[in-house]
C-alpha cells in the first residue's frame, strides 16, 4: 500500500518515465460501473494488451487516455496533461499526439483514402477543409506517404468503401500515423476482421510501434494474438483490474488459464447484462 | 361469438363463470380527442363543400356548359422566340439560385438543429424555429412583405429570397434527419485525432450528407419552379410574370400558350433531374459507372490513366512529383466539370436577372422604416365584413378540396399500389395516371378552370382536388405497397375475399400513414387556397390588393392571419401523428 503510494508520487513527478498514468479512475455511466478504482501506468514504447469480456471496460478505459471519456472520480494523466480536468483546447492539443484507431474503422466510405488519411491531420491544422484539394501538398505528400507504409499507396485515390476491411483497418492506421503520434491507442483493431487480415494488421501494428517508438495500448480478444505482439497483457473484468502480467513470462496453456479464469461467466453476471438468458443456463447446468 | 370459445386469448380465465368479464377499458383520452378530431374536420370537409355550393352534379353541368369557352384557349398563342427565351431563361435563373440559396443556408442551419452536430440547446432550438416558421410561410407570403421591404425594381432578387426561405423549412429539416442518421464513427475519429467541432463536421458530416444534399436540391428545385409561376403574379419577372399580364389583360390564347411552355419546363427539370440523380449515383452491380461517365472511364483507362500496382511505393506522377490528386478518370472529370458548370451557372444566372444595386443599397438603409410601417396591423374596420369572410372561404376551399380529392385520390392510389391492384397491369396504369398528374402544374389547371368555370369557389376547389391526385394517391399507394404483406396473406388463407382483406389487413395497417398524408395534403390544400388569391379568390386576394395599395397595416394584419391558420393545422395534425401510430 505504501509503495503504491509512493510509486504515485514519484509518478507525478517524472512523467517521462510513465506516458500514461490512471490513478483511482471510477466511471460510472449512470447506474452502470464501467471502470472501478483503476490504477494502471503505462511505461512508454511498450506494446500493452487490454483482455476481457464484451462490457468488461476496455474501450472505456481505453477512452480515459484520451479524454474521449472523463472519469467520474479519480486522475487520468496522458504525455504529461492532466486529461481529468483538460479543457476543451487543451484535450484538441493533446489528441493530435494520441492516434486511435476503431474495430470498424470510422472511415468516411464515400472520401477517397487519401483524403481520410489527411483529415488525420486536422488537429494540427487550422480552420475546416472541403475536398482534397484544400489540404495543403506537404500534408498529402505526407499521406501518401503513410499509405505507402501501410502498403496501400496503390489505393491512395480509391473510395474508402471499395476497399476490404483489412484495408479499411491500414487506411485507419495510416490516419493515425500522419499525427506523428507519441501514443497509439486501438479499440479491438482486428475483430471485424477474418484471421489472415487480423495477422497482417495486427503484424504492421507490431513493426510501426517498434519503428516509431509508440506506446500502444490495443483491447484484444484473441489470446494468442495477445501473446504474439505484446510486452504486457492486461486482464480487465467488470471494470475492475485481475490480471498484470510480463507476456514473456506467459506461456500460451498458462495465458489461456488465466483468461479463461477471466473469461468466465458467473450466473450473476448473466442475470445483470441478460436477465432472459440466466435461466437457460442454469437449466442446462442442472 | 368469441368470449365463449375457451381458446380465444380475451376469453376470461375463470372456468367457474362467477367472475364477471371484465368491462373494456375505457379509451384513452387522446384517442377520443383524435376522434373528436376526425369527425370535426369531416364535418368541415362536408360544410365547406355545401357551403360553397360544391356537389358533383352542378360541377358536371357548369363543366359541361363552360366547355364552349375552352375555345377562347386555342390555338395557344406564344410570344416571339426572343421574348420566350428571355422569359425561359429568368425563370430559370431565379429558380435555380433560390434553390442553391436555400441548400446553402439550410445546411448550417440543419447543422444547428441535429442533434449530434449541435452545439447546444439555444441553438438548437433557434435553429428549430427558424425551420418552423419558414415552412409556416408560404413564399407568397415572403415575396409580398419583401417587394415592399426592397421596392419592385429587383423583383428577381426578391423572388430568390422568398422562394430561398420557404424552402429553409423543408430543407433544412430534411437534412437535419440525415445529419442525425450518418455513421458517427468517423466523426469520432476526427476527435480523437484532435479535430475541432467544425473540422469534423466538414470532413465527415457534409462528405456523408452530399447525396441527400443534391436530392433534395433537385426536389426543391422542381417545387420551386412551379411556385416561381405564382411568384409572377406578385411582380417576380420571368414567366409567371408574364402569365400574370396576360391573365388580367385576358389573353386567353397567350396565357394558354404560356401554360403550355410552363408544363414543359416542368417535365423537363423532372427529367433533367432524374438524369443528374443516375448520372452522379448510377453505378452497375459491380461498381462500374454508367452512362456517359462510364464511357469516358473506359477511354481513360485505356490511354491517359495508368492503374498504379506499387503498394509500397508512393504514386508518383510522369515527372517525378509525389502524385497529390488523382489522375484525370471518370471521377475527376465529372468532379471538375461539376464544379465548372455549377459555377457557370451562378455566374450567367447572376448576370441574368440583373440585380438593381443602387435601388437595393438604397431600400437596404431604410429597412427598419418600412418594416416599422408593417406595425401595427390594422383592417381598417374592413375586417369582420371582408377579410375575416375571405379567411373563411380560403380555409373552405382548402378542405372541400380535400374531400373531393379523397374521392379521387383514394381509389387511384389503392389501384396503383400492386398488392392492391387487381392485375399488375392495372398498377401500372395508375402509376402513369400519377406521375402524369404530378407533373402537370396545379396552377396550369387552375387557370384553365378559372377560364371555364369563372372566377369562383369551384375552379378553385377542383384545381386543388387533382392537385391532390399527384400527391395523395402516390403517397397512399406507397405506404400500401410499404405494408406487410403477410398479414395479408393470413387474412386471405383465412377464407376473405379480395374485399374483405383488402379492409382487414391493409387498410388497418397504413391507416396512420394514410392519416398523417391526408393531414398533410389538408395542409398542402389550406397553403394552396391562399395562393389561389392571385386569380382572385379568396383571402390571398386580398393580400394582393392590400400589397399593390400600400397597405401595409391590412397586409400585415392579413398575413398574421394565414400564419395562424397555418400554425393551428401544424398543431393539430402534431397531434394526431402523435397519437395516432
Ligand atoms: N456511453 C455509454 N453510456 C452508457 N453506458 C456505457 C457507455 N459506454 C459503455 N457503457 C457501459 O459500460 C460498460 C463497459 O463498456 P465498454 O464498452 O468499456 O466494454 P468493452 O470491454 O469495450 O466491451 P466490448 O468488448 O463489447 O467492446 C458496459 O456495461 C457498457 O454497457
Ligand atoms: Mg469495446
Amino acid at each position: 500500500m505504501a509503495q503504491s503510494m509512493m510509486a504515485t508520487d514519484a509518478s507525478f513527478t517524472s512523467s517521462e518515465e510513465r506516458s500514461i498514468q490512471l490513478r483511482n479512475v471510477t466511471k460510472q455511466f449512470g447506474e452502470v460501473t464501467a471502470l472501478n478504482d483503476i490504477n494502471i501506468d503505462f511505461a512508454p514504447q511498450k506494446i500493452n494488451v487490454l483482455l476481457g469480456l464484451s462490457g468488461s471496460g476496455k474501450s472505456t478505459l481505453l477512452r480515459h487516455i484520451n479524454g474521449l471519456h472523463k472519469p467520474t472520480s479519480g486522475e487520468v494523466v496522458t504525455l504529461g496533461t492532466e486529461v481529468h480536468r483538460a479543457g476543451a483546447r487543451k484535450l484538441r492539443m493533446l489528441r493530435r499526439e494520441v492516434g486511435m484507431i476503431f474495430q470498424h474503422f470510422h472511415l468516411v466510405e464515400s472520401m477517397s483514402v487519401l483524403e481520410n488519411v489527411c483529415t488525420g491531420k486536422l488537429g494540427s491544422l487550422g480552420g475546416p477543409r472541403l475536398g482534397l484539394f484544400m489540404y495543403p501538398k506537404e500534408v498529402k505528400e505526407q499521406a501518401m506517404e503513410q499509405l505507402a507504409r501501410v502498403g496501400l499507396a496503390d489505393k491512395a485515390f480509391n473510395r474508402a468503401d471499395a476497399l476490404s476491411g483489412g484495408q479499411m483497418q491500414r487506411v485507419a492506421i495510416a490516419r493515425a500515423l500522419i499525427q506523428e503520434p507519441k501514443v497509439l491507442l486501438a479499440d479491438e483493431p482486428v475483430a471485424a476482421l477474418d484471421p489472415v487480415s487480423s495477422a497482417t494488421v495486427m503484424n504492421l501494428i507490431g513493426k510501426i510501434a517498434k519503428e516509431d517508438n509508440l506506446t500502444v495500448v490495443c483491447s484484444l480478444h484473441q489470446v494468442e494474438l495477445a501473446l504474439e505482439f505484446s510486452d504486457r497483457i492486461i486482464g480487465l473484468r467488470g471494470g475492475e483490474l485481475v490480471m498484470d502480467r510480463d507476456a514473456s513470462t506467459l506461456s500460451l496453456k498458462e495465458a489461456h488459464e488465466i483468461y479463461s479464469a477471466v473469461a468466465v461467466v458467473t450466473d450473476e453476471e448473466i442475470e445483470q447484462q441478460v436477465p432472459e438468458l440466466a435461466g437457460i443456463t442454469t437449466e442446462q447446468q442442472s | 361469438m368469441a368470449t365463449l370459445t375457451p381458446e380465444a386469448p380475451e376469453a376470461p380465465r375463470s372456468t367457474s363463470g362467477r367472475h364477471p368479464v371484465p368491462p373494456r377499458p375505457a379509451p384513452h383520452p387522446h384517442v377520443v380527442a383524435t376522434w373528436a378530431i376526425f369527425i370535426g374536420l369531416l364535418a368541415m370537409c362536408v360544410w365547406s363543400a355545401y357551403d360553397l355550393g360544391i356537389n358533383p352534379v352542378t360541377i358536371f353541368e357548369r363543366l359541361a356548359n363552360g366547355v364552349d369557352f375552352l375555345s377562347r384557349l386555342v390555338p395557344p398563342e406564344f410570344p416571339e422566340p426572343g421574348r420566350l427565351i428571355e422569359l425561359t431563361l429568368t425563370t430559370l435563373a431565379i429558380v435555380f439560385l433560390a434553390t442553391l440559396f436555400s441548400v446553402v443556408t439550410s445546411v448550417p442551419i440543419a447543422i444547428f438543429a441535429a442533434v449530434n452536430t449541435t452545439t447546444g440547446m439555444v441553438s438548437r432550438q433557434t435553429a428549430r424555429i427558424i425551420m418552423i416558421f419558414c415552412r409556416a410561410a408560404p413564399d407568397l407570403v415572403f415575396a409580398i412583405i419583401l417587394i415592399r421591404v426592397f421596392g419592385p425594381a429587383n423583383g428577381a432578387l426578391i423572388g430568390i429570397i422568398a422562394m430561398g426561405l420557404s424552402s429553409i423549412g423543408m430543407v433544412g429539416k430534411l437534412l437535419a434527419d440525415n445529419i442525425e442518421d450518418v455513421n458517427r464513427g468517423p466523426s469520432e475519429a476526427i476527435q480523437a485525432a484532435g479535430g475541432a467541432r467544425w473540422q469534423w463536421i466538414h470532413s465527415t458530416v457534409i462528405p456523408q450528407i452530399l447525396p441527400q444534399i443534391i436530392a433534395h436540391g433537385l426536389h426543391r428545385m422542381d417545387i420551386n419552379l412551379r411556385n416561381s409561376v405564382l411568384l409572377g403574379f406578385v411582380g417576380v419577372p420571368g414567366i409567371g410574370a408574364a402569365l400574370s399580364t396576360a391573365m388580367n389583360t385576358r389573353q386567353w390564347q397567350l396565357v394558354m400558350g404560356l401554360a403550355i411552355i410552363i408544363t414543359v419546363l416542368c417535365i423537363f427539370m423532372e427529367l433533367l433531374s432524374g438524369a443528374i440523380r443516375t448520372q452522379l449515383m448510377g453505378r452497375d452491380g459491380s461498381g462500374r459507372r454508367r452512362g456517359i461517365l462510364g464511357v469516358i472511364d473506359r477511354i481513360a483507362h485505356n490511354n491517359w490513366v495508368t492503374a498504379p500496382t506499387e503498394t509500397h511505393q508512393v504514386q508518383r506522377t510522369r515527372n517525378g512529383a509525389v502524385r497529390t490528386s488523382p489522375q484525370w478518370d471518370a471521377g475527376r472529370i465529372q468532379r471538375f466539370f461539376g464544379w465548372l458548370v455549377l459555377i457557370g451557372l451562378v455566374v450567367a444566372a447572376v448576370w441574368d436577372i440583373q440585380i438593381n444595386w443602387q435601388v437595393l443599397t438604397n431600400t437596404v438603409t431604410n429597412f427598419p422604416e418600412v418594416v416599422s410601417r408593417f406595425f401595427p396591423p390594422d383592417g381598417r374596420g374592413l375586417y369582420w365584413d371582408r377579410f375575416f369572410p375571405a379567411l373563411v372561404e380560403t380555409v373552405q376551399i382548402g378542405f372541400a378540396s380535400l374531400l373531393l380529392g379523397l374521392f379521387i385520390a383514394l381509389p387511384i392510389g389503392a389501384m396503383a399500389a400492386r398488392n392492391v391492384a387487381p392485375t399488375p397491369g392495372i398498377a401500372k396504369f395508375f402509376r402513369i395516371v400519377i406521375v402524369v398528374c404530378r407533373a402537370f402544374p396545379e396552377l396550369v389547371l387552375a387557370i384553365i378552370l378559372v377560364v371555364i368555370l369563372g372566377f369562383n369557389a369551384t375552379a378553385g376547389v377542383l384545381a386543388l382536388a387533382f392537385g391532390s391526385i399527384g400527391l395523395l394517391s402516390k403517397l397512399v399507394a406507397d405506404s400500401l405497397e410499404e405494408s406487410d404483406t403477410r398479414v395479408q396473406d393470413a387474412v386471405r388463407a383465412s377464407g376473405a375475399n379480395r374485399l374483405q382483406t383488402f379492409f382487414a389487413a391493409t387498410v388497418r395497417q397504413t391507416a396512420p400513414a394514410t392519416i398523417a398524408h391526408i393531414l398533410y395534403q389538408l395542409d398542402v390544400n389550406i397553403r394552396a387556397a391562399t395562393l389561389l388569391g392571385v386569380l382572385g379568390l379568396g383571402i390571398g386576394f386580398d393580400l394582393l390588393e392590400a400589397s399593390t395599395r400600400n397597405r401595409y397595416d391590412i397586409l400585415s394584419l392579413i398575413i398574421l392571419n394565414i400564419l395562424a391558420v397555418v400554425v393551428v393545422l401544424e398543431l393539430i395534425s402534431m397531434y394526431v401523428r402523435k397519437v395516432v401510430r
